[in-house]
């Protein structure tokens, strides 16, 4: 263990504090509303640092990191398409304007007031299914990371993952949208003075003008490993490539805008302003979300070669915490260890809530005859709460990743993404939709993701491929199935 | 070194770390006002009921 005393009063502290105020908000859930979307009391800098926070997960500092290992910089660039996706959706209130003012808690909400119930709640599902499939790694990674970080024996990391997970279950579970929000801004305060001084350390351990020449030199073949694509031009064939970074353009807008995690602080805003404000102000954040973690992926990856290769039993994925845990001196590594572990709790807290309002709001809601109780209402909000945090720890410890940790999150994602985003366009938009179209584009949409995930691991299926394919499937199932029936089928919201 | 995308990402580089150091501080005072407004607003609503 590369832990001292101090590093860990750091890391107990930081917990209790967490938890502290976690459960200190439990006392002014009322009900539903409190527990899901925070009374809609959100102000615009509480928002930032929430979505800051539960957008900035260990799995995305690890999957980040992996990027810079293997692509250089020019693997960030997926974040310059983030936040110039984020900046144009909050300047043009393109599909969270008309969202907030419906006034709904979830995305699938809406579609019944357009489409049908049915196709509420069938979106409701692939909501459900494409976000816990994608959750499903989060545990896993982020015990990764520790392992490699800290130097804990590997043996221990489902024991420290399910400890860790069973604390952000307390908070969520007890005090829902309300404890998320003050736990996601401590946790923002940490991990933003742990993200900014590991990167300076990093810029000083390898050196910025020898990062630059030791990439080339990679990228050369004149180094201790060899770089497979061009470390700073994404456009570059054997990086990115034109074709991945005009999915990635599509589907970063479509994340913006019906990422559920994202959308639920829209809903939580105090009004349309404060939301397009939050959205403008947070988009530059989403560049250093790639970038910065990139940066310390491509440090890791200059140390190793100059040390003539990786150590055994050491991954593009693993690279980074090791080179962390070899760099950083005591205290410091507390810090960071401190702000990783809030880099997973405000994310496992913010996903596990909003899945949880989705299945109760999507998915079981429309199926009682007979209204629920508001403290039964709250009830069933916590059980979902506490039966995905059980499903997490099972699901992370026996599924494989067939790719790299992006490709399978985004293409994961995209089972709801295209066809949710589609309906959303079509639906708020385009006044021939109907819920024909609808039930076309959401079948259609989730079948090139599903057969990624499915035959991935057998036959391999480029990512923009089948990321690519959701969408154009999802459109076209949208505009042949509303055109085949003649008149819409329900009326607009 | 003269390539224009090391320049760029030099750029955004070192503007990450400068933009994550301001906003940890000034959404850290705000956000902190936000909660203790939200929490006052929460507890009025209570007293009401």
């Amino acid at each position: 263990m590369t832990l001292t005393l101090l590093d860990w009063i750091i890391i107990i502290l930081y917990l209790a504090g967490c938890l502290a105020a976690g459960l200190a908000m439990r006392r002014y859930v009322r009900g539903v509303e409190d527990f899901a979307v925070a009374g809609r009391e959100m102000n615009v800098n509480l928002g930032i640092a929430s979505l800051a926070a539960t957008e900035m997960g260990l799995v995305t500092i690890m999957y980040t990191a992996q990027l810079g290992f293997e692509k250089g910089l020019a693997g960030a660039m997926i974040g310059v398409l983030m936040a110039f996706a984020f900046w144009i959706v909050g300047r043009t209130g393109f599909i969270i304007e008309p969202l907030r003012f419906a006034g709904v808690m979830t995305i699938p909400e809406l579609f019944e007031k357009r489409f049908s119930k049915r196709v509420r709640w069938l979106a409701g599902l692939f909501v459900v299914l494409g976000g816990l499939l994608n959750m499903g790694i989060f545990l896993r990674l982020g015990g990764e990371f520790l392992v490699w970080a800290t130097g804990m024996p590997p043996g221990w990391l489902e024991w420290v993952m399910t400890g860790l997970l069973g604390l952000v279950l307390i908070y969520t579970v007890l005090g829902g949208m309300l404890s998320v929000l003050v736990t996601d801004y401590l946790q923002f305060l940490v991990m933003g003075v742990g993200i900014v001084v590991t990167s300076i350390f990093v810029l000083i351990n390898v050196g910025g003008v020898d990062l630059i020449t030791s990439l080339q030199a990679a990228w050369a073949g004149n180094s201790g490993m060899q770089l497979k694509g061009h470390p700073f031009n994404p456009f570059h064939e054997s990086s990115l490539g034109w074709g991945y970074i005009l999915w990635m353009l599509v589907f970063q807008i479509a994340v913006a805008t019906t990422w559920q995690t994202t959308i639920s602080r829209v809903l939580a805003a105090k009004n349309v302003l404060t939301a397009k404000r939050m959205y403008r102000r947070t988009a530059f954040y989403f560049v250093g979300r790639f970038l910065l973690p990139g940066l310390w992926g491509a440090g890791a990856f200059v140390y190793f070669s100059n040390q003539g290769g990786l150590p055994e039993g050491i991954t593009s994925l693993t690279a980074m915490p090791h080179y962390l845990g070899l760099i950083l001196p005591v205290g410091l590594i507390g810090l960071v260890i401190a702000a990783m572990l809030a880099a997973e709790m405000s994310t496992d807290s913010g996903y596990l809530l909003t899945w949880a309002t989705v299945i109760y709001n999507d998915l079981v809601m429309p199926c009682l005859k007979n209204p629920l109780s508001p403290k039964n209402r709250l009830l069933l909000t916590r059980s979902l709460v506490l039966g995905i945090g059980v499903f997490l720890l099972f699901y992370g410890l026996w599924y494989e990743l067939p790719g790299n940790a992006w490709d399978y999150l985004a293409v994961t994602g995209n089972i709801y993404i295209a066809s949710v985003f589609t309906l959303l366009v079509a639906g708020l938009y385009w006044p021939r939709a109907n819920s024909t179209g609808a039930y076309a584009a959401l079948i259609m949409g989730a079948i090139g993701p599903l057969t990624f995930l499915i035959l991935g691991q057998k036959y391999p299926i480029a990512p923009e491929i089948a990321g690519g394919a959701a969408f154009a499937l999802a459109a076209a199932g949208m505009i042949v199935g509303s055109l085949a029936v003649s008149k819409p089928t329900t009326s607009n919201a | 070194m003269s390539h224009p995308f090391v320049i760029f990402w030099t750029i955004l580089t070192l503007g990450s770390i400068a933009w994550y150091g301001g906003l940890v501080f000034y959404v850290g005072i705000k956000a902190g006002r936000d909660i203790r407004e939200m929490i006052k607003s929460l507890s009025e609503a209570q007293r009401d009921e």
